[in-house]
């Protein structure tokens, strides 16, 4: 029984040595980011792996409000783009008290930027089933007509400038929302599927959505609706590699990315 | 938070729905074991799926069925039957999801029923539909209660297959389970937390009548003997 016991050990010392020495361990970047970057950030991440064998970028993609929520509880994140200021401000101790009122503490001081801009799209499913031509018309027919439009909840950076412009109307959501004139998705990949699937009338989403899903945008929101559809991007505090986050950061902002990006129609920010 | 439709509304889909896998699975686990042996085998292993699979995969599958750009859903829609989006489909959801618990429930209890008791109903002069209900389900009484109250419990407790069918729509498809997650998300624990302890009040209290039916039946031995 001894014999074979350390024939075992034996073998199995055998392989972790072995397996020790294959491989040059890579490092692991954690990138939170956005629903409306999915298609994007996988695209980058082939060119920069490639260009960066050493490391590894490992995604996860859902309403910025989620993500958020998953750094303040202690997720490991190296890099955190989120879809709207709000988020990226409950985060960033900089921000004043109101954009702030928990007094988090998560973005690495100096290396926050505005990345990308965005804009707010109204969304029909293929056929246009009642026949809506612009936001103008959405607002008469949820006030008094038979149509559900999907948008993101209030978590979800575009449910949230979807609420800015239902106030520019002068509509109140929930009042709309008894009605049964809107239904509520998590992140905007949900409400975007949902108007692919013609289970509702409309949705509100982000342009560049729109372009991936081929969905026809049938009208974009000024800034005056919603404002500005920014993208802000930073390292986190904790993160365990912060000069390969600011490096991955800095390579968000170059060329190669940006052409990625502005070809689903994001548009980037020059500093 | 006071605003208690999703109660409602999950209670009206779970009772439609347990009614409708009541008389479903019980029919199906009668004539199912009619059937010759490789039949069953795979009748058994379609009916029992849905068991077995997360429920996001039965959404999905309902949603090839009765999507608005399916064909199904477009023929249904034709006679005004939507099942997406609006909560009758939350009762499609509940109703496969629940199913398999019925049907493999009633299939046990039909399987343990004494059938000298159905054949002596039958030298009797008895009809085939009167054995049924008079003999068989009372006998099987207990495995058919449990199984009926398995589903309603499942058909209340569906999440995922509702999610992706009707969606949240509050004040028009929002069930509690789809309430929960929903307020969750938004950071409303308050109300969260509310319909968790709903859930639970209304799952102790179902289990508790259960209970209290079954103990009673014990003390009184009105039981026929298998």
């Amino acid at each position: 029984m001894k014999k074979v016991m350390t024939i075992i050990l034996a073998v199995l010392m055998g392989m972790m040595v072995c397996t020790a020495s294959a491989e040059e361990p890579k490092t692991e970047l954690v990138v939170f980011a956005a629903a409306s970057l999915t298609e994007t950030l996988a695209e980058i991440k082939a060119l920069y792996e490639a260009e960066n064998p050493d490391i590894e970028l490992v995604y996860t993609f859902d309403s910025s409000g989620t993500l958020k929520t998953q750094i303040q509880e202690g997720a490991e994140c190296d890099v955190f783009v989120s879809a709207g200021q709000k988020q990226m401000n409950q985060l960033d101790i900089t921000a004043d008290g109101e954009k702030n009122p928990e007094r988090l503490d998560f973005v690495l001081e100096g290396s926050r930027i505005d990345l990308l801009e965005n804009k707010v799209a109204l969304v029909v499913p293929e056929g246009n089933p009642k026949g809506i031509k612009s936001f103008d018309e959405l607002a008469v027919l949820l006030k008094d007509g038979d149509i559900l439009m999907a948008m993101g909840n209030s978590d979800v950076p575009v449910g949230q400038y979807t609420q800015k412009i239902l106030a520019y109307y002068g509509l109140d959501e929930e009042a709309l929302a008894k009605a049964g004139r809107i239904t509520y998705g998590t992140n905007v990949k949900e409400v975007t599927t949902q108007v692919v699937q013609a289970s509702v009338d409309c949705g509100v989403v982000y342009g560049t959505d729109a372009f991936s899903a081929g969905l026809g945008v049938i009208d974009t929101a000024t800034a005056a609706m919603c404002g500005q559809v920014i993208y802000p991007a930073a390292v986190m505090k904790n993160s365990a590699h912060p000069e390969a986050a600011q490096a991955f950061l800095d390579y968000l902002r170059g060329e190669e990315a940006m052409v990625i990006f502005e070809k689903v129609g994001f548009t980037g920010i020059k500093k | 938070m006071t605003d208690l439709f999703p109660l409602w509304n999950s209670l009206r889909i779970a009772a439609i729905s347990s009614v409708i896998v009541f008389f479903a699975g019980i029919f199906a686990a009668y004539y199912a074991a009619k059937l010759p042996r490789g039949l069953k085998g795979i009748l058994d292993v379609i009916l029992t799926l849905p068991l077995v699979l997360p429920p996001t995969v039965c959404g999905y599958f309902l949603l090839l069925l009765f999507g608005n750009r399916r064909p199904l859903g477009q023929f249904l829609a034709q006679y005004g039957i939507r099942l997406v989006m609006n909560w009758p489909g939350g009762i499609a959801a509940a109703a496969v999801v629940a199913f398999p618990l019925m049907y493999r429930t009633a299939r046990g209890a039909f399987e343990s029923f004494d059938e000298n008791l159905a054949w002596s109903g039958q030298t009797l002069g008895l009809s085939n539909t009167w054995i049924f209900w008079r003999v068989r389900m009372r006998a099987c009484r207990q495995g058919i209660l449990a199984g009926a109250v398995l589903s309603f419990a499942r058909a209340l407790g569906e999440y995922g297959a509702t999610s992706m069918l009707i969606g949240y729509t509050p004040g028009r498809t929002a069930t509690v389970s789809t309430t929960v997650y929903q307020l969750w998300r938004t950071n409303d624990e308050r109300g969260a937390f509310f319909w968790v302890a709903v859930n639970l009040v209304i799952s102790a209290v179902v289990l508790l009548a259960v209970n209290l039916l079954e103990s009673r039946e014990k003390k009184t031995g009105k039981r026929m003997t298998n």
